[in-house]
């Protein structure tokens, strides 16, 4: 507890300026893909919906609000004190849980692409509870492991087993859904979070291979739906399904190379505008940077989205508290490996899995949480300035 | 905290497998858009691009003034994708009144699973500018919540489809064309390849589904059909068939067929038949009906027959226009009896005179002038037997048995005009040859073409042959005369004004369906002027009830018909003085001596 007092000091001296926190190279790299993102969602949808007579600006507008509110989410999620963060975080984790609850009951979450992942609100806008979980699993588990109720330098068993429990309950209820991709990025954020806080090794051995063989099981024993077979066996396999997953990940793969060194130019792209890869504004966004800004326009996304990385662990390692190297941790692996899984799933590397595009995808609930866990690291950062 | 230092350890391992992590998206990346990046780029532009046809109208058909008489005119076929309609029965309400069609028909159109169902085919082109409009507007009402209410997945096809203005006037020589475009019947059938049009091609970038707007590039044009201009005038055409429709329901004839030909070029100037159809409606339209008469329907012509006996014996100078023959109201040949139209009692008639009252007693006896092998060959040689090359499709070239397999009633029989079988173009072909001095042109109904640029080339001379020679024209033209004077067949043929010849025809009818000769094939058959031939007219009804002598229901139409065609393409009168023929043997002597005094004096 003696930490939270020691961090008075900053605390009182960062509120001269209200955005005197913001950690400049991890803003700019923000603000850039955020700004990219807005235009490919536009590039995405413009001439697919005026050639239907709809509103071009329709994907556009709405992806303009949703970036505002995430930026107002990620101000305020900045400026917030650790200890209220805190003591707000079971309630977030009890909202996730709920809204993850919710979803399963039939006839309230909507379906899409086979899982059960929203919840209709009204004026077409959607929530993903999910999103939700990500955060309050982060938060939740660095709370549990920063905190020692003994005297010993890495979490006991008790604490690993808490932590777990923590982040059980969600990713059961996600599974149930089921969102494949999402499992896999909390999985992987709450067992990096566990090696991070000094686990012992054993755990991080054991989690993994229980990942692994849990993963094979379930595929063997049907657990995993029908549709996810699919997509793993067209992964392994195109041509196995030509129609659905296979056929997306092969329009996938020719709409990003077909915009060569430089691309054919923003809202010029062919593949693009005529719709051969589905969702294009939302799981599939990378490539419309693919087609219309080539390799040097999509590389310049995987420079932006590593350099977010690579600031969050100078923050994760400046940190002077346990709690904030593993809000920093947690945060950093859901980024990264949400963002191999998209970008790898839209190159062939990955299997297919609906997972968007951290700061460029188009949605509401996935960009207010990736504004909140950019919130977070500068919440860190501003804390441990020297 | 000691844990602390641990866990930074740890997050080298985590910053090394993340660099681990980009460097391999990095290096695929670089891999499918730097390396790979043509092959990606081929496969982009092959599932792109897609090609389309593009329809290319049929060429016109005109008249000789080119005024159409079949056109192919634009119209829009509209399909939908039926897999993007999510709620068949509003979307059926909607499009319906727009395209005025019933909803329950569209809602079985726009329901299922297929990508392709024609929801109108062959519409007017305004008809998808409303129906996008409306659909357009439609979309842009709906807020945000109702997104997929919208109406998508209708498009457009070009096509044509055939009209014919003048509506039955010339069917059954135009003919119509199918649903898919293919000529069915008349010329649109035989001239099909060269109405025909060469579709186009242009390729379109596919999209979701859909052309992308804006990719449709053409690679090689449309190009219209040759149009086709006849030699058909349609004002002598609109008489033509309205005389020939009215002389069909006054006399109850089956059918009829009026042929107005120019005998110097073969050019026919007007077709029509009666009874025919409409071909823009060719539904519930018989199969007979589609058929062309004039060149379809073969009938033994009779007396019009005699002209080519008389020309023959003339030509073989067996005989002179003066030639007295004993002419009994009945003759005995072969076992059978042969005998005129009415009863009359023996009379001396000249050759004039025989084919002025169309005495079958007389023709048969200058036939016999000729033997069977010279009746024959001048029979052929006016075209008897083989097609006239007007190049009508289904044209027949009649019936003639050759001599080998005549019997002892044959050449009787062949001399006044049974006994063998022609179609009323063949036996207008015939009288054109008399009228054109001795020379058969084969007919045509083709002025000539024009190509799509407006190129016209016309028709090449038609084929002739000399059959007679021009001194035996005259005087046979000069004998045909007598056939509309007030002692002939057909005074009710004669133009105050004109000199007209001509011949009537009342001829057995061999009904094809019960085997046996019964009604009569009336037909009249002339020219004008007399003198200096410049159309000839053949009338032909086939099975008239009211009455059935071709020159009482024949002559009417040709004097309709006739007079129409010397006034509108203004030939001066020549007058009606008929040079005196001599018709019998009575007038023969008083003529001579009228000349003998003359010439004393």
């Amino acid at each position: 507890m003696s930490t939270f007092l020691n961090r008075n000091p900053y605390r009182r001296g960062r509120k001269s300026s209200l955005f005197s926190g913001f950690d400049p190279v991890l803003t700019g790299a923000v603000a850039l893909l955020l700004l990219m993102g807005t235009l490919l969602v536009y590039a995405a949808t413009r001439e697919w919906y005026s050639a239907n007579g709809l509103d071009p600006q329709y994907y556009l507008k709405r992806h303009v609000i949703n970036i505002i509110i995430g930026l107002a989410l990620a101000w305020g999620t900045t400026i917030i004190d650790y200890r209220l963060l805190r003591a707000y975080t079971p309630y977030i984790w009890g909202l996730g849980v709920f809204g993850l609850l919710f979803v399963l009951i039939p006839g309230v979450g909507s379906e899409v692409n086979g899982a059960k992942a929203w919840i209709r609100l009204p004026a077409g806008f959607q929530i993903q509870p999910a999103e939700i979980a990500k955060i309050s699993i982060i938060i939740g588990i660095a709370m549990l492991l920063s905190e020692r109720t003994h005297n010993s330098d890495e979490p006991t068993n008790q604490d690993v087993l808490k932590a777990l429990g923590v982040a059980a309950i969600p990713i059961l209820l996600i599974l149930a859904q089921p969102d494949m991709g999402t499992v896999f990025i909390i999985s992987a954020s709450v067992v990096t979070m566990l090696a991070v806080s000094g686990a012992p090794t054993r755990w991080i051995v054991g989690l993994i291979l229980l990942a692994v063989i849990g993963g094979f099981v379930a595929t063997k024993a049907g657990v995993i739906n029908d549709y996810q077979i699919k997509r793993l066996q067209s992964f392994v396999d195109p041509n196995a399904d030509s129609q659905g997953a296979g056929y997306q990940l092969r329009q996938a793969r020719i709409t990003v190379g077909s915009g060569g060194l430089i691309g054919t130019g923003l809202f010029d792209g062919p593949q693009t505008n005529g719709r051969f890869v589905p969702e294009q504004q939302t799981d599939f966004i990378f490539t419309v940077a693919g087609e219309e800004l080539g390799f040097l326009g999509s590389g310049l996304i995987i420079f932006l989205l590593f350099t977010i990385l690579m600031r969050a662990f100078a923050i994760a390692r400046r940190s002077t508290d346990p709690y904030g190297t593993l809000v920093c941790t947690g945060v950093i692996a859901w980024f990264a490996f949400q963002i191999f899984e998209n970008i790898g799933m839209t190159l062939g590397l990955m299997p297919m899995t609906g997972v968007p595009l951290p700061f460029l995808s188009y949605g509401g609930s996935s960009m207010f949480a990736n504004l909140i866990g950019f919130g977070l690291l500068q919440n860190v950062h501003a804390s441990h300035r020297s | 905290m000691g844990n602390l230092l641990l866990a930074k350890s740890r997050i080298n391992i985590l910053v090394i497998a993340i660099f681990v992590l980009f460097t391999l998206l990095a290096l695929q990346l670089f891999r499918v858009q730097v390396v790979q990046a043509s092959s990606y780029q081929r496969k982009a532009a092959n599932e792109m691009q897609s090609t389309r046809l593009i329809p290319a109208p049929r060429g016109e058909i005109t008249d000789v003034n080119g005024i159409a008489f079949a056109r192919s005119v634009s119209a829009i076929t509209i399909v939908v994708d039926q897999t993007q309609i999510t709620d068949p029965a509003r979307v059926a309400n909607f499009v319906a009144p727009i395209l005025g069609l019933s909803a329950a028909d569209v809602q079985e159109n726009i329901t299922g699973t297929r990508k392709y169902s024609i929801v109108l085919k062959n519409g007017r082109p305004a008809l998808w500018d409303k129906l996008t409009e409306a659909i357009y507007e439609y979309n842009k009402s709906l807020d945000n919540q109702h997104f997929d209410k919208r109406i998508i997945g209708f498009f457009p096809e070009r096509s044509y489809i055939r009209e014919y203005p003048s509506g039955e006037l010339i069917s059954s020589l135009v003919g119509f064309v199918r649903a898919d475009g293919i000529g069915a019947t008349g010329l649109e059938s035989s001239l099909n390849s060269t109405i025909t049009g060469t579709a186009g091609k242009y390729s379109y970038a596919r999209g979701y589904g859909a052309e992308i707007p804006g990719s449709q590039r053409e690679i090689i044009g449309a190009k219209a059909g040759t149009n086709i201009r006849l030699t058909i005038n349609r004002d002598v055409q609109w008489v033509a068939a309205k005389a020939i429709a009215d002389a069909v329901k006054s006399s109850a004839a089956t059918s009829g067929t009026v042929i107005v030909m120019d005998p110097k070029t073969g050019a026919i100037v007007a077709h029509a038949t009666a009874p025919t159809f409409d071909p823009n409606n060719t539904k519930n339209v018989a199969l007979s009906l589609m058929r062309n008469p004039s060149v379809q329907d073969v009938y033994e012509p009779g007396s019009t027959g005699k002209v080519m006996t008389m020309a023959a014996a003339l030509e073989e100078k067996t005989i002179t226009p003066t030639t007295v023959f004993t002419v009994p109201y009945m003759l005995k040949r072969g076992g059978s009896t042969f005998h005129d139209h009415e009863r009359h009692a023996t009379q001396h008639l000249t050759t004039s005179g025989i084919l002025a009252v169309s005495s079958n007693t007389g023709t048969i006896q200058v036939g016999e002038t000729l033997s069977h092998d010279t009746l024959y060959n001048y029979l052929t040689k006016f075209g008897i037997g083989s097609k006239t090359g007007s190049g009508l499709p289904g044209e027949s070239g009649g019936l003639l048995r050759v001599v080998s397999d005549w019997s002892g009633t044959t050449a009787p029989t062949v001399a006044f005009g049974q006994g063998y079988s022609v179609t009323a173009m063949q036996a207008t072909s015939v009288f054109a040859t008399i009228a054109n001095n001795g020379v058969r042109v084969s007919p045509t109904v083709i002025a000539g073409t024009s190509d799509a640029s407006g190129h016209f080339t016309p028709t090449a001379n038609r084929s002739s042959v000399r059959v007679v020679s021009e001194d035996t024209a005259i005087k046979l033209r000069l004998m045909m005369e007598s056939v509309v004077s007030a002692q002939g067949t057909a005074p009710s043929a004669a133009i105050p004004g004109y000199r007209v010849a001509g011949k009537t025809g009342t001829a057995m009818r061999y009904d094809q369906n019960t085997g046996r000769y019964s009604g009569y094939t009336a037909s009249f058959i002339g020219f004008a002027p007399a003198d200096a031939p410049r159309y000839v007219i053949s009338v032909t009804l086939q099975d008239p009830k009211n009455g059935h002598y071709g020159g009482s229901l024949g002559g009417p139409v040709f004097k309709k018909v006739m007079t129409f065609v010397l006034q509108s393409e203004h030939v001066a009168p020549t007058g009606t003085k008929v040079l005196p023929v001599a018709l019998s043997q009575a007038e023969l002597t008083r003529a001579r001596a009228t000349q003998v005094s003359a010439k004393k004096q």
